[in-house]
């Protein structure tokens, strides 16, 4: 869109200039990468060395911590699109529980093969986003609440399909185990460096971020989170966004599901509790605007990436449980501030 | 009278912006002075100056003969200077006693809240200010005028001589505008010096005994309140007011819409919505036709019943758009019919603040940048630099976030977007409110063009001159229903009466 400032317009005055980008712009602009660089030089100045090796650069280390964001990367990347449309969806770890349960039971209890286990799951995974949204939408319910409830519903839906205990997943053939192909979920790829989690979320990752950007429905999520009359007076389908946004966390709930029933070979009910806090953490990270209406797909993979990096450097520093809930929240504080502060001076600017 | 107020040579600069550039002012006891001009003229400059938000860089303020030099807002506030911002300052979840007391509560022995000498208090307040309200009722369930009174009570609370109002009747219904003219004027007899900020002509008779013009950080010229309205238009932006309105080559083409006895049933009645009950009129290619009426008549209902907008209800009665019969009432239905509209609420409906004009201006047409559902960035270059061609919004990027622009460029990038729709039909409400002289010329020159292109117009406004200039026939409406019509070259007072006689038939 630079075409404009290159033609030499008339009366074009100094206060029409494009403004420059001052230091702290670019800070903000790039707060999510920022962050990770700083977590990543961090990591390397504070990590333990073994035989002259800087721990957290070897391999095994960098393929743990990609490993372990992958589940709540493609929650993340979900809830961009719930947080962008102005909404909330606190459902997202319960409902990757139950996604694991059902593919567990499925493929163990009920002897399903692989091409009707998983297309089942991220149908119901997404039909109970997809209910969630309609119940806020239409009734006019904050999907705080309805999330909250939908939270509620999926772990006893979980524990009702799971008959309230563990179900491992037993590979081999005959009843009562699943095909060998699922366990490659908790694989690695590349000789034994790249972990195959980590490459469904990634490709995840292109595709969000392309329907995000590229795409007409990508606008509207905007649109509607931006100024929601303002977008249905344009003509934009106000309300199929508002709802399709919560199928499309549905969907990545159940795909975190199956990933994480492949990754550790059993179906819990009680597993994911809290990653929907992880999930929203990322995204706010990564400068998604909690009033919607902003934010970038880039930065919600990049302030994954480094919530990730930053429990592994505790991790590595032996730092207690404890104090790696406090650092995290501490970070979470520290984007937002970052974001608001500068929302502010935006305003004054004017 | 006494001086109450002096300003003298006041200079500002914000960065490489000249604000003020010298500028004298003065306030005598018991006058309201209107402090006239458009956007960006520094009118809120100088009055921040003046309630210590920000220091001058040059120049002598004087209160009753001695020189002042306040380094803060407090200190202003105590030497008798108050200001009521235009986003006003309640909270609307207390009541109005606690909004008035808000800081500086009272308490009791005990360390508690003396609520009842609170609202004896507040009540006091009120009647000082000539407001007749309950100190008990909560700001939330009062209306935006009687807040702006509220507001005003407020103000008076620390025993203030001057006070500022910045543009309070932005918000108000013509009733409500009245009644504020009315305390201000009690407030003048009572020796408060009052500054009222505008931008609206109409006003300045109405409340004030002068009015000074700012034009681009100067004093354009200082008039009585009786000047006629064309000179204080000159002041303000240098040019005659029957120059805003250009002439018009007629050019009427086939009939746009038509409406016969036509009705409109809300499925969920509102209290204060007045729905179309009996509506006769038509508009045709290449014509602009007016909708005229006091307010709460139902104007601005009709404008968006017929387009589908936030309401739900079926039309009866004869609805003809390009001559066939057409089941209008939701947004779908309207823009297949190549009908746009304009609200009167930019802020609220017409834009995404937050975002950039260019993303603003394809809001509509989303569809024709991005075949297979795919955005096509060309495409959309072309559009916005094409929908923005028409117009001059400043600053000149599509990238600019639209929250940051003036008043008059939002209303701009609104009409860009409506516009580029390429509708028959533009429905228009309020169209120049709270947009400053320069651009209103542009937008009429803008209807202009495209009306000569066959573009037909339905305009409600409740500003009788700006339909007089622009229209080509005027509809006066009353509760709900067309009761007169005029061509061009009714007189105010012809219309006026229309409207009140209407309103006292039906």
């Amino acid at each position: 869109m630079t075409n404009e400032t290159a033609t030499p317009s008339i009366g074009v005055s100094q206060a029409d200039a494009r403004p420059k980008l001052r230091p702290l712009d670019y800070v903000v602009r790039f707060q999510s990468l920022l962050g990770l660089i700083l977590v990543i030089v961090g990591g390397i100045a504070f990590s333990p060395r073994r035989h002259g090796h800087i721990l957290f650069l070897q391999p095994d280390n960098i393929a743990n911590i990609v490993r372990s964001i992958s589940e709540t990367g493609i929650l993340a990347l979900g809830m961009t699109f719930v947080i962008i449309a102005a909404g909330i969806d606190l459902s997202v770890g319960a409902v990757l529980g139950l996604s694991s349960v059902l593919t567990a039971t499925l493929l163990i209890n009920a002897g399903w093969g692989l091409w009707t286990t998983l297309p089942l799951v991220l149908v119901c995974a997404t039909l109970f986003g997809l209910v969630q949204g309609a119940i806020s939408t239409r009734l006019h319910v904050q999907a705080f609440i309805v999330t909250l409830a939908g939270l509620q519903a999926a772990r006893g839906l979980a524990l009702i399909a799971s008959g309230n205990v563990f179900i491992n997943i037993n590979y081999g053939s005959g009843p009562g185990n699943a095909p060998p192909a699922f366990a490659i979920l908790g694989e690695r790829l590349f000789y034994n460096t790249f972990p195959v989690a980590t490459l469904v979320f990634l490709v995840l990752a292109v595709i969000a971020t392309f329907f995000l950007n590229h795409t007409r429905y990508g606008r509207y999520v905007f649109a509607v989170g931006g100024n929601e009359r303002a977008a249905r007076l344009s003509g934009i389908p106000v309300e199929w966004i508002k709802i399709s946004v919560y199928g499309i966390t549905g969907l990545c709930s159940g795909v975190a599901g199956i990933v994480h029933a492949g990754q550790f070979a059993f179906g819990s009910p009680t597993d994911g509790t809290g990653y929907e806090l992880n999930a929203i953490a990322a995204v706010v990270i990564g400068g998604t605007d909690l009033f919607g209406g902003a934010g970038t797909m880039v930065g919600t993979i990049a302030g994954a990436v480094m919530l990730g990096a930053l429990a592994n450097v505790l991790q590595l520093n032996d730092v207690s449980a404890a104090m790696q809930l406090l650092a995290t929240g501490a970070i979470i504080v520290a984007a937002a501030a970052l974001q608001t502060f500068v929302g502010r001076r935006d305003v004054r600017s004017r | 009278m006494t001086l109450l107020l002096e300003m003298r040579g006041i200079e500002k600069r914000f960065g490489g912006i000249q604000a003020l550039k010298g500028v004298d002012f003065d306030l005598r006891a018991g006058e309201a002075h209107v402090l006239l001009g458009e956007n960006g003229a520094g009118k809120s400059t100088l009055m921040n100056i003046l309630s210590g938000n920000i220091g001058p860089d040059s120049g002598d303020i004087r209160l009753l003969g001695a020189s002042m030099r306040f380094s803060g807002p407090a200190e202003a506030h105590a030497a008798g200077i108050a200001m009521i911002p235009q986003e006003l300052d309640l909270v609307p979840g207390l009541d109005i006693a606690a909004n008035l007391f808000l800081g500086s509560e009272q308490r009791t022995g005990w360390g508690t809240l003396a609520h009842r000498r609170m609202h004896a208090a507040a009540s006091d307040l009120l009647k000082k200010a000539g407001v007749s309200l309950d100190a008990d009722r909560p700001v939330s369930s009062l209306r935006m005028g009687e807040r702006q009174l509220v507001a005003i009570a407020k103000a008076l609370s620390a025993d203030a001589r001057i006070l500022i109002m910045d543009e309070p009747t932005a918000a108000l219904s013509a009733t409500e505008a009245e009644h504020l003219f009315g305390t201000v004027r009690e407030l003048c007899a009572r020796g408060v010096g009052v500054i009222y900020i505008s931008h609206r002509l109409e006003e300045v008779p109405r409340v004030a005994d002068r009015v000074t013009v700012m034009r681009d950080g100067r004093v354009a010229g200082e008039a009585s309140a009786d000047a006629p309205q064309a000179e204080l238009v000159r002041l303000l932006v240098g040019r005659s007011f029957e120059d805003l309105f250009p002439p018009r080559a007629k050019t009427i083409g086939r009939e746009l819409l038509r409406l016969e006895h036509a009705r409109f049933d809300p499925a969920i009645e509102r209290a204060g919505w007045q729905a179309a009950r009996d509506v006769s009129l038509t508009v045709h290619e290449g014509e602009i036709v007016g909708l005229a009426g006091l307010m709460g008549v139902g104007r601005t209902e009709l404008l968006s019943a017929l387009y589908g907008f936030e309401v739900e209800g079926r039309w009866s009665g004869t609805v003809l758009v390009g001559g066939r019969p057409t089941r209008l009432g939701t947004i779908t239905a309207a823009r297949h019919a190549g009908i746009a509209y304009v609200t009167d609420d930019r802020r609220g409906t017409g834009l995404v603040l937050k975002h950039s004009v260019g993303e603003n201006v394809v809001l509509s047409t989303l569809r024709r940048i991005t075949p297979w559902a795919l955005v096509a960035p060309k495409k959309e270059r072309r559009y916005v630099a094409e929908a923005l061609s028409r117009f001059d919004v400043r600053p000149k990027l599509p990238e600019a976030l639209v929250v940051n622009l003036s008043g008059g460029n939002q209303q701009k990038v609104v009409f860009a977007k409506e516009l580029v729709s390429e509708p028959h039909l533009l429905l228009l409400d309020e169209p120049t409110r709270g947009v400053d002289v320069g651009a209103k010329a542009e937008i009429y020159e803008q209807l202009r063009d495209l009306t000569a292109k066959g573009l037909g117009v339905l305009v409600a406004s409740s500003e009788l001159p700006e339909l007089i200039g622009l229209c080509d026939r005027i509809v006066v409406m009353s509760r709900g229903r067309t009761v007169a019509e005029f061509a061009a070259g009714a007189s105010e007072e012809q219309i006026r009466h229309a409207s009140t006689s209407g309103a006292e038939a039906a």
